[in-house]
């Protein structure tokens, strides 16, 4: 069940507070920045700077200064404190009475301004209204039932809203216009814009403690009956199965994936992404636990301790090197939206490569070619856990750090004969289903040679159709494993060496042409030498490999040229050149084409190569229609953006619609982007007789 | 992902919910335990995203149903073929709870563990040439709820949503008895319900859509009349 998410730091001590004062405790925290605010029982505030260190065993502790210790004079305990580092504030709640304090000297603000009549407060973190030097405050009163909206700014305060409540209200939670309350028998959701009211569920919270926390846009998280954890959206609804808390919950937080619970023993973490439970530390006598801005601070009577999540890379090693794949995979998927795309791929990737070793190594052949795949896995490392398969020519080197833990595989199966059988024959699958993908791409070599030779090991079946169709298998290497493997597949090995023998020296010669890009040459070679129109054509087809349309195209003409050279025009290179337009249509430049062959050539003879033609620059044709009406959706998508910002559009009956004149006698009108207004029957005739004209005019200029 | 139908499972505790839905999701019938609070499940269906949630049955969680339930497009109510009263509880402390259901949520009834009191729920639906699923140990039940029983509740339901039997799906159609245990009619139940209440979502979205105007397709109300010209 447990991976280790988090670290329990101690951060301030309790000698920097309290020394031995055993009646002295603290009553609330706050943390903004590096700044660490801790209220007392006895009035008191005390700054800290909170500074991480990491030490040379990678161990994280904190360092903490104190900076300011203030006594508020009220010989009451500072029930609540909130940063408001825009206004250089801190809120301060003591003695039902919220003040302002500057926050770095923590003395109150000149004004004195104050909000009086406090049993508990919020800070909205998603306000409606923009304005960055304000604060929104929901305040339960001290007055029965009453909720009450403020705005706090630098030395003053404004109340903009009261509103009462069905019942008394105990915890508050402020979100945009949402207020989230726990009521004495249940919460409820309050749109304190248009007074609205969603019941959520019962809750009886004269018995147990409530939790209302915010944990993201219009989100809510609540202590629920039978130690639930609930999750609420502002419009009532449950987006997330319930984490399942003890029943003396008496915080939690949320430090995305996980959810942090305290109790009077421990401190829980569960996975907002699968509901499960991940950890348990011990921690008695906690009494605090909130988060700040994603940094979770806990504190006991006399200390403060920071709850430290452990990078995510190493979450997902613990998890990966406990086997537990399918939770390594979760978390990773599901920290998608906390990092940027492109570190979110290479780690995925690597994690699916990993989970797919793992799974292999327990032979659940299906959920790790599926890994494989989506972890786009060179396919080289797989080979080289197979002893002699890759080709003895190949670069490869497996990478680093390892993806697995295995030797080869005799160490992954213990030289257990079936195992490596079922392990080869899944080698076999996966191969062929890649060799032809992207995935190959790069090392067609290597892929094609081992497919090769685990097929001739495996008498397999498909040995002659890998040899006699387009393939990539190098001679050098698969030539001597044909000869071990000494079966009906004798044969193969004929068409291979025999093929070498004969025409060696020119296609070495060909082959050399081609890496100095010279392909006229090469071609050549093919074509009058060697006499291999097939292989002529290969060739245009593999050293184009990869490299963009017009250079396939380039290849092909040039070889079409060789065999229309008039200074050897013969009735086979005719039909050459004729085949070759005709099976490879859509490569050739119709156009040229049509200027290059002779007048006395048939359309039927031709006939498949214009059909091809005629098709390929249909589709292309197409194509660019398609992506001509895509690029105008989205210039409409901006335009319509665009006009959204505009705002207010002003229409009464003295406006007259710009295309007929007349005036507007009910509210819906069309509104063209540059912010005129028509009937919508006009915009509609305007809409038809343009596109009959095929062009657009500005309705401006209709006037 | 945001699911685009929501579908609740609800029923007294033991009646097998969790079961259901594990046979549906994982093929296979596990001992589960006594669902805490709620679990929530995802299913691809063509290219609909259903989400479906396992409730608690357990009285203590009764008042999260409400919330669970709020705009839910489909509502299993599930009772236990050998227990009338788990049929009983349907009607008396879960019906209450679909108020905040979408308005044109459909129902269904299923009595689950037919498999104790019927043979013919020996055998996993559509696999008839497989041999019957292990059930030794568990003696024939008598049978407490019938099908007709299910059918007058679902009759009761609809008076209860003040909707008229004529304008929605027959009782026949939307009353079921399942096994978790042996597989028995568990898949016909969900994709039956997935086939009946898409076409109910995607009515309600092409409605959201028609409040634009297509000034290509726009014809004035003048226009549509036929004239005595024509």
């Amino acid at each position: 069940m447990s991976v280790k998410a988090f670290e329990l730091v101690p951060a301030v001590e309790r000698a920097l507070l309290m020394g031995d004062k055993a009646r002295i405790n603290i009553e609330c925290i706050e943390c903004c920045g590096k700044n660490l605010y801790v209220g007392t029982n006895d009035c008191f505030i005390y700054h800290f700077l909170l500074e991480e260190k990491t030490t040379s065993k990678e161990k994280l502790t904190f360092s903490v200064q104190k900076q300011q210790h203030k006594y508020l004079g009220l010989k009451k305990p500072v029930s609540e404190l909130k940063a408001a580092s825009a206004l250089n504030r801190l809120i301060v709640l003591c003695d039902n009475t919220i003040m302002l304090v500057n926050m770095l000297n923590l003395d109150p603000v000149q004004s004195g301004a104050k909000i009086k009549g406090v049993v508990t407060f919020t800070v909205n973190e998603n306000p409606v209204n923009g304005d960055p030097f304000s604060v929104e405050l929901g305040v339960i009163s001290v007055k029965r039932r009453t909720i009450q909206i403020y705005m706090v700014y630098e030395d003053r305060v404004q109340i903009v809203k009261e509103l009462a409540t069905p019942e008394q209200p105990s915890a508050v939670c402020l979100d945009g216009y949402f207020l989230c309350l726990a009521l004495t028998t249940q919460y409820i959701i309050v749109n304190y814009s248009t007074g609205a009211s969603q019941d959520l569920f019962p809750f009886d919270t004269e018995e147990k403690k409530p939790i209302v926390k915010r944990i993201g846009r219009e989100e809510f998280l609540l202590a629920g009956p039978g130690g639930l954890g609930m999750f609420a959206t502002a419009a009532g609804i449950s987006q997330r199965a319930p984490v399942h808390w003890s029943e003396n919950v008496i915080g939690a937080a949320i430090c995305f994936p996980y959810v942090v619970a305290l109790d009077e023993g421990f401190v829980t973490v569960h996975s907002m992404l699968d509901q499960q439970l991940k950890q348990t530390l011990p921690f008695r006598d906690g009494h605090i636990m909130q988060d700040f801005e994603g940094k979770v601070i806990l504190a006991t009577m006399k200390e403060v301790y920071v709850l430290v999540p452990l990078p995510l890379e190493r979450q997902l090693l613990d998890l990966l090197a406990s086997q537990r794949v399918e939770e390594a995979i979760v978390l990773v998927e599901g920290a998608q939206r906390n990092i940027p795309k492109e570190k979110f791929l290479v780690m995925y990737r690597r994690i699916l490569q990993q989970a797919g070793f793992i799974q292999f190594g327990q032979l659940q052949f299906l959920e790790a070619k599926d890994s494989f795949s989506k972890g786009q896995l060179d396919a080289r490392e797989l080979i080289s856990l197979y002893p002699l398969l890759l080709p003895s020519t190949s670069t490869f080197t497996r990478s680093h750090p390892p993806l697995h833990e295995f030797a080869d595989l005799n160490h992954l199966t213990q030289g257990d004969q079936e195992k490596i059988t079922k392990c080869k024959r899944f080698l076999i699958n996966y191969l062929k289903e890649i060799r032809s993908t992207e995935v190959a791409n790069g090392y067609k070599e290597d892929v094609d040679t081992a497919l090769l030779k685990l097929y001739a090991e495996a008498d397999h079946e498909s040995l002659l159709d890998l040899l006699v169709s387009e393939n990539f298998c190098l001679l050098v290497d698969s030539a001597p494993w044909l000869e071990k493997h000494k079966n009906l597949f004798i044969v193969c090995s004929d068409i291979l060496t025999g093929k070498i023998k004969d025409t060696n020296l020119n296609l070495e010669c060909a082959i050399l042409y081609g890496k100095l890009e010279e392909h006229d040459k090469a071609l050549h070679i093919l074509v009058h030498q060697l006499k291999d129109f097939q292989a002529a054509e290969d060739y245009c087809l593999w050293n184009s490999e990869g490299r963009d349309l017009s250079y396939r195209q380039r290849l092909f003409h040039m070889l079409l040229a060789v065999y229309m050279d008039p200074a050897v025009a013969n009735d086979t290179l005719v039909m050459a050149a004729v085949d070759l337009l005709n099976t490879n249509a859509e490569v050739f430049d119709a156009v040229r084409v049509l200027r290059l062959v002779p007048g006395n050539w048939s359309i039927q003879l031709l006939c498949p190569f214009l059909r091809g033609a005629m098709r390929e620059n249909m589709h292309s044709k197409r194509m660019s229609q398609v992506a001509l009406g895509l690029a105008k959706s989205e210039n409409a998508i901006y335009k319509h953006e665009k006009l959204k910002y505009k705002g207010l559009i002003n229409l009464s009956e003295k406006k007259g619609c710009q295309l007929c004149h007349n005036t507007f006698s009910e509210p819906e009108c069309v509104c063209y982007p540059n912010g005129i207004l028509v009937h919508i029957h006009c915009a509609a005739k305007r809409n038809r007789d343009s596109a009959s004209k095929q062009h657009f005019t500005n309705p401006s200029n209709h006037t | 992902m945001k699911p685009d139908v929501k579908l609740v499972l609800l029923g007294d505790m033991n009646v097998g919910k969790t079961s259901l839905l594990h046979r549906y999701t994982e093929r296979k019938f596990t001992n589960t335990i006594s669902t805490i609070g709620g679990a929530f499940f995802l299913k691809q269906w063509g290219p609909h995203n259903i989400s479906i949630w396992d409730t608690a049955g357990r009285e203590q969680f009764h008042g999260l149903g409400s919330m669970y339930c709020r705009g839910a497009d489909a509502v299993i109510l599930t009772y236990d073929v050998t227990n009338w009263q788990s049929l009983a509880e349907l009607e008396d402390r879960f019906l209450a709870v679909t108020d905040t259901a979408k308005p044109d949520c459909i129902f269904a009834i299923v009595g689950n563990k037919a498999d104790l009191t019927d043979d013919c729920a020996l055998f996993k639906e559509a696999e008839g040439d497989e041999s019957p699923v292990q059930t030794k140990g568990s003696p024939r039940l008598r049978k407490q709820v019938h099908t007709e029983d299910a059918v007058a509740l679902y009759k009761r339901i609809l008076k209860y949503k003040m909707l008229e039997e004529k304008d929605c799906l027959p009782a026949e159609k939307m009353c079921f008895e399942t096994s978790a245990k042996t597989g028995y009619n568990v898949d016909t139940l969900f994709e039956s319900l997935f086939d009946m209440v898409v076409p109910v979502i995607l009515k309600n979205r092409n409605e959201g859509f028609s409040q634009t105007v297509d000034l290509t397709e726009y014809n004035d109300g003048k226009r549509t009349r036929p004239g005595c010209c024509v």
